[in-house]
């Protein structure tokens, strides 16, 4: 019988060898790779997009910007279940961080947006976001004292909804948080974490977090079933409503029901609620939440907070946040 | 026929042009850079296919870490799907279809791949955390139950062998033995969970490595190599049908090329034989130009000499070194103004010769040389824009012309009117000035006879005499009396005289004739001016620069009475009155000296010594050099407008606007009525009248209608009374009358109500009816008074007293009144003695809790006792003190002494809030915050221990002022309270407004509890409105235990009233605090 024991356990090694062996040549076989400290944006580009960001006059009444929601001091987010558009127009889904949305694989819970270009076409356009469109966003651009000029510069021509979207798209790719304690620690800084923390990363490697939460951006880069090990949606309270259809909505295709895109950990800990329908409040029960449902586990408390931890290792740094 | 032809060829030129073009353009549509960027992209695009390939398959097989290589495939993917699609638009032509249908297939196979890589992506992460999982879990089982453990131990070396050779016979196999576990019963209580776990993983782990292994045979079956060799296939076959395209084009091309080659060779020869035909018409034109009489020459459209005669060099002999066949028009032309040359238009609109001409037309003018001699110049632009320059020397004509010119000048400029006729009488020639004396323009004039002109007051005679003696061939002199074209009359004096040609007959008749209209109207105006000189009613006089009179005017006399020789040659001063002073005179002088005129009122005096007002104009006469040559002044009598004035000063005493008799004539007549009623010894009344609503219609209707209800009022007024009595107004919407003669008081009574009715029906104003009233005091003489001012005063306050008994009505003056006001000083006088007298004492009401009887304050109530009249009302004099601003001291006193018994109470360890009462008064009679905040530190009262009571009313008064007031008082830590709550107007806004802490409900509300339902309903609302603004809440006034359950159930915390006790000495309240033990029953015995 320990026989038998021996030969599953050196079976199993044998599949999983590969993974070991790319783990010896140091951090870089880690699942998890370390935030770029520079981007490679035009300046000039950058600064527009910025001024975008932060423009109310892309909404139909010229009361929401994208910052409204994205809030790029408290971990842009704005820490509520559901975003008030414009109006009070209260949205269907909890708002994901801007910072590092550029490594995503795609945009939006349900990854209906290529590119952060084709981003910014969803919350102009959303009745409950910003209700506007682009004739009447570049009329109102255009009546601005510096607009038309500063477009003239950057692009060499009157202002497109191209440029406004690239520009954008642009300034955002720029919001990236290298530097977190446990980037440093990617990079050989071993005193960068604490023994908690450490054991957080071991345990949220062996309970299987990292087969999603994985690559630069901790998650971003794929989609996931909310509830593969255990039916999340019917142990919820409430209905199911169109949003937790999730990728459904964008493929059409059934296997795709409940799908979403993994999100990103980089700055979790800054940004409750959690999950798509914000039913949690602290990342402690989102991880216990995500054990059990994803992982068909229940993690025991100490784990738990060793996991927290390690999350909170993650958040680097940058000019604009400051939670 | 020529020009058709080349017409033709132009075209059919044009054409192959634009085909060699057209042709060139298509066969760059297909360039190799393009080619060998397309072959690129597709080249990449399946590169990336290879990766992604790559990527499934570490994916599938657990050898990737993580995924964002992935996610820069996809993305690299996306972006040469678009790339490649936007070229793909400007692909044309044979084979286009086909390669754009392979090309969205395959991109449609990618796009396929994707999707299923996705969900490869999803299920490889559980299946590889199942994986790692899972010998752990058996493990834990096999350490709870070791045969158990085996047995799974032994599916889950299958579950590892399917895993690494996936096969479906395995997999149903296991599927099988996992489900015989799941129903084995003999699994020990201690171990079922583990048991339960490792078979739940191992059964989703086998589910999900099963769904892996279908996503990745649908992976594997997409063709996407085949479908890019067929793109590929479809793309080469596109490039080789567009290169023969390209090719066709290209030999096509070049057949074009050799044919407009040979085309132009064809066109050469024929310019060629175009040139010498043109060289032979050449020459001819030379010779024939030659010939010319005329000088002549022809200039390029460019202004370059092409060709010229021997007479032009003759006409500008110093052109002749430069003319040569490069010399340009200009230079021509400027050499001609250097050498003098002039140029003369026909007309004044011409332009200059300088400038361009437009084609086929020509320019004709004279050019005037130094040596006087000149050419008619013409200058003529033909349809090819040459300039041909012909010129004819005319110097002779030209110096008659001059001459003519000279004369003719003269003629036209002429002062007097010239008229030239035939010797049949007809007009011929008019000049200017004849045009303008007549009103006949000379279009009009010629043709006609003079007789136009008539006015036909001259006889046949006289014309007849004039005819004779010019055809006689003298000269006739005479005035004619002519009218106007517009029938105006004017005159003229004439002289007409024949003029003869070479033989000496006479050929016409030359009129020279000058306008004396102007002369003959002077003349009259003259005459004019001397008759109203004399027959105006004002009085003239003339004098000279020295002043001395040289004529005076008959109206003069009619005034002053003096003749005119009786003044001539004196000066003006002998009708002086002697009225005015030396400064009067020098300001008149002053007047005239420096503005010419002056004018004003003087006294003179007439011959008969009387002395009469007069308004006198002076003015000075300046010559043509401005010195003073004459003054002349005209003065007229203003004896009767001075009386008129006179007559509007009386006026002064009636109300301009009703017309009725002013307050000053009022009180007049008053006195007047007064000394003659004493004297007959009768009885004369006072009315006293006050317009109830009159501000009212002011205020809505404006002052406008304001003023027409006065006058309608005025009117109404007069019809009551008769003839004999008065009416005034007395000022504003008040009105006195004063009726004479009355025989007893109901007489007066009759009056004022008939006056009553009158102005208390509808008055129309603006279309609309309005409704005052009025209001009538009366007071009699002598029965009242017997002085006219205390008259107006009683009957004033009578009006007031009837004012307060309801408007409307009218009241006789009683001594009463005068009585109560009497007292009233009285007490006013008292009560300023009051304070000395240490009168005013205070008690205090203990404002107790609800529900334990507890006393938590007392309210400080002001109590007056009078040495005479025993105790006053507060209702009665604290109004007074209001009113009189005794308030201020009285105030100050009570605060002072209520905030000394507090704190000896409290130091007696009697620890309550004590209220004081505030009036809005005290605030403008200087009560500071800074005092109270003294008198309490005096006292060493804390500021919570202190509640100030406004009321109401002094929200709703002063807001601002008070507002900051109260807010500097509720800094300090003062309590504030509202007191008679609901007796006002507050609302919510201003509760909210003002820092108030409590509410007390007025007494006269809880009354009526709990059995009046009005009440009831306030009193709740009122509890419930103080809940919501988190005010406290004292019931005033309870009375009785029914009152006390009702707003204790209510939920009000705080009440005073006599159930719980009436106002204390400050003696007996700690009495009172010591009974309270006993509970609220004790306190409502000793209350009684």
């Amino acid at each position: 019988m320990r026989r038998l024991f021996l030969v599953i356990v050196v079976g199993w090694q044998l599949l999983l060898l590969p993974c070991t062996i790319s783990a010896n040549d140091g951090l870089s076989g880690e699942p998890i790779r370390p935030v770029p400290r520079r981007h490679d944006e035009n300046s000039r580009k950058v600064a527009l997009g910025e001024r975008l960001f932060h423009d109310p006059r892309l909404s139909g009444d010229d009361t929401v910007a994208c910052s409204s929601c994205h809030q790029l001091a408290i971990g842009g987010v704005d820490r509520l279940p559901r975003s008030f558009g414009v109006g009070g127009a209260v949205g269907v889904i909890n708002t994901p961080t801007v910072y590092n949305s550029g490594f995503n694989v795609a945009q939006f819970w349900d990854g209906r947006a290529r590119d952060l270009e084709q981003q910014v076409e969803g919350p102009v356009h959303n009745p409950v976001e910003m209700l506007s469109d682009w004739p009447q966003v570049i009329a109102k651009l255009n009546k601005d004292e510096q607009y038309p000029a500063v477009f003239q510069a950057v692009y060499g021509d009157r202002i497109k909804r191209e440029y406004i979207r690239d520009a954008i798209a642009a300034f955002e790719r720029t919001l990236i948080t290298p530097n977190s304690p446990f980037d440093r620690w990617l990079l050989g800084d071993f005193k960068a974490l604490s023994e908690q923390q450490k054991r957080g990363y071991s345990l949220f490697k062996s309970y299987g977090c990292v087969a999603c939460h994985q690559g630069v951006n901790v998650g971003g880069n794929m989609y996931q079933h909310m509830g593969a090990m255990g039916d999340y949606f019917s142990d919820r309270d409430e209905a199911v409503s169109d949003a937790d259809l999730g990728r459904y909505n964008v493929t059409g295709d059934a296997s795709d029901r409940h799908y979403f895109k993994v999100p990103s950990l980089r700055l979790a800990a800054l940004t409750p609620p959690y999950f798509h329908d914000a039913s949690v409040d602290t990342l402690q029960e989102a991880i216990r939440v995500m054990g059990l449902y994803q992982l068909g586990r229940n993690i025991p408390d100490a784990d738990v907070q060793a996991i927290e931890a390690f999350i909170k290792s993650l958040v680097g740094t940058h000019p604009r946040l400051n939670p | 026929m020529k020009g058709g032809r080349f017409g033709v060829a132009q075209y059919v030129l044009l054409v192959a042009m634009v085909g060699v073009i057209l042709l060139f353009v298509q066969n760059r549509a297909m360039d190799v850079e393009q080619h060998n960027q397309r072959v690129d992209l597709l080249l990449q695009l399946k590169q990336v296919e290879g990766e992604l390939d790559r990527d499934v398959l570490l994916v599938t097989s657990f050898l990737l870490e993580q995924y964002d290589s992935l996610v820069k495939t996809t993305h690299r993917l996306h972006r040469l799907s678009g790339e490649i699609q936007s070229a793909e638009l400007d692909v044309s032509g044979e084979g286009a279809e086909r390669y754009r249908t392979e090309l969205s297939g395959y991109l449609d196979t990618q796009q396929r791949k994707l999707a299923l890589m996705e969900r490869i992506k999803s299920k490889a992460a559980l299946v590889r955390n199942g994986l790692h999982y899972l010998p752990a879990a058996a493990k834990q089982l096999h350490e709870e139950d070791e045969r158990l453990g085996s047995e799974v131990s032994d599916v889950l070396a299958e579950l590892l062998r399917y895993n690494l050779l996936s096969s479906d016979s395995g997999h149903w196999h296991i599927a099988r033995r996992l489900n015989e576990l799941a129903r084995s019963t003999s699994v020990p209580v201690a171990a079922r969970i583990a048991y339960d776990n490792v078979l739940f993983h191992m059964q989703a782990n086998l589910r999900l490595t099963g769904e892996l292994d279908q996503l990745r045979s649908a992976y594997t079956a997409i063709p996407g190599i085949e479908r890019f060799d067929a793109l590929y296939a479809a793309y080469t076959d596109l490039y080789a049908a567009q290169s023969r395209r390209a090719e066709i084009f290209s030999l096509v091309l070049l057949v074009l090329t050799v044919a407009l080659i040979g085309g132009l060779g064809w066109a050469f020869r024929d310019i060629y034989r175009e040139r010498r035909r043109a060289q032979r018409a050449w020459n001819q034109l030379r010779d024939a130009v030659e010939s010319l009489s005329e000088a002549f020459a022809l200039y390029a459209p460019d202004g370059r000499l092409v060709l010229h005669n021997r007479r032009y060099l003759d006409c500008y002999p110093w052109l002749s070194e430069q003319l040569g066949p490069n010399m340009l028009l200009s230079a021509v032309r400027s050499a001609n103004k250097r050498a003098g040359v002039q140029v003369q238009y026909d007309s004044e609109k011409a332009e200059p010769v300088e400038s361009e001409l437009p084609g086929g037309q020509g320019r004709t003018y004279v050019e005037q040389l130094r040596e006087g001699r000149w050419y008619l110049a013409s200058d003529t632009r033909t349809s090819a824009g040459e300039t041909v320059c012909v010129r004819v020397d005319i110097s002779d004509s030209m110096r008659r012309e001059q001459e003519l010119r000279k004369l003719y000048r003269a003629l036209e400029q002429s002062p007097a009117s010239v008229v030239i006729t035939n010797t049949e009488g007809n007009i011929e020639y008019v000049n200017p000035k004849f045009e303008e004396s007549t009103g006949y323009t000379a279009e009009e004039a010629i043709g006609q006879n003079p007789r136009i002109l008539k006015s036909g007051d001259k006889s046949p005679e006289e014309y007849k005499d004039m005819w004779e003696t010019i055809t006689a061939g003298k000269v006739w002199r005479g005035q004619f009396h002519n009218k106007r074209k517009d029938g105006a009359i004017y005159w003229e004096a004439a002289s007409i005289s024949p003029v003869r040609d070479g033989e000496g007959d006479i050929t016409h008749f030359i009129a020279v004739k000058e306008d004396i209209t102007a002369r003959k109207r002077a003349e009259d105006q003259l005459r004019l001016n001397a008759t109203v000189f004399d027959t105006t009613t004002e009085g003239i006089i003339v004098t000279d620069a020295d002043g001395r009179i040289k004529t005076v005017n008959p109206a003069f006399t009619r005034i002053t009475g003096y003749e005119a020789e009786e003044v001539v040659g004196k000066k003006p001063s002998l009708l002086s009155s002697g009225r005015h002073d030396e400064d009067f005179y020098t300001a008149m002088w002053h007047g005239i000296r420096t503005r010419g005129y002056w004018s004003g009122e003087i006294w003179n005096r007439r011959k008969d010594g009387s002395v009469f007002p007069e308004w006198l104009s002076l003015a000075s006469i300046p010559n043509d050099r401005g010195e003073v040559q004459e003054y002349v002044a005209v003065f007229s009598d203003i004896t009767r407008r001075k009386q008129d004035e006179e007559q509007i000063r009386r006026q002064a005493n009636y109300d301009a606007l009703t017309g009725l008799p002013n307050r000053s004539l009022l009180v007049d007549r008053l006195a007047r009525s007064i000394a003659g009623a004493r004297r007959e010894d009768s009885m004369i009344a006072l009315l006293f009248i006050d317009l109830d609503r009159f501000k009212g219609v002011n205020d809505t209707l404006g002052h406008v209608m304001g003023d027409e209800l006065l006058q309608m009022v005025a009117e109404r007024l007069q019809v009551c009374v008769r003839e004999v009595d008065t009416v005034a107004r007395f000022g504003g919407d008040e009105f006195v009358v004063i009726l004479e003669d009355v025989k007893q008081a109901n007489d007066a009574a009759e009056v004022a109500k008939k006056i009553i009715a009158e102005l208390d029906s509808a008055f129309s104003l603006a279309n609309r009816e309005v409704f005052i009233g009025a209001s009538i005091g009366i007071t009699l003489f002598p029965t009242d008074t017997d002085d006219p001012s205390s008259m107006l005063r009683n009957a004033d306050m009578a009006m007031y007293r009837a004012k307060d008994a309801g408007r409307n009505n009218y009241q006789f003056f009683t001594l009463t009144m005068n009585e109560q006001v009497q007292q009233r000083m009285a007490l006013e006088n008292d009560l300023r003695l009051a304070l000395e007298r240490d009168e005013l004492a205070l008690h205090y009401q203990p404002i107790v809790r609800f529900d334990s009887g507890e006393l938590v304050g007392v309210e400080a109530l002001l109590r007056w006792r009078h040495p005479q009249r025993g105790m006053v009302s507060p209702d009665t004099f604290i109004p007074l003190a209001e009113e009189t601003g005794l308030i201020g001291p009285i105030g100050r006193w009570v605060l002072k002494t209520a905030v000394a018994q507090a704190a000896e109470w409290r130091r007696a360890g009697l620890h309550m809030r004590m209220s004081v009462n505030l009036s809005s008064r005290q605030l403008s009679l200087g009560l500071t915050v800074d005092e109270v905040a003294d008198t309490l530190a005096e006292n060493d009262l804390p500021a919570a221990a202190l509640t100030l009571e406004i009321t109401e009313g002094m929200m709703l008064e002063g807001a601002g002022e008070m507002l900051t007031w109260l807010k500097a008082l509720k800094k300090l830590g003062v309590g504030l309270s509202v007191d008679d709550f609901g007796t006002g107007f507050s609302s919510l806004s201003y509760l909210k407004r003002f820092p108030m802490d409590t509410l007390k409900i007025d007494r006269s509300f809880v009354d009526g509890l709990p059995d009046d339902r009005e009440d009831v309903s306030l009193v709740q609302a009122i509890v419930a409105m103080a809940d919501s603004l988190d005010l406290k809440i004292v019931a005033e006034g309870v009375e009785t235990e029914r009152q006390r359950r009702f707003l204790q159930h209510l939920g009000c915390d705080l009440a005073q009233g006599y159930l719980f006790s009436k106002p204390l000495w400050a003696e007996a309240i700690p009495a009172f605090v010591s009974a309270q033990g006993t509970g609220p029953k004790a306190a409502l015995m000793d209350g009684g």
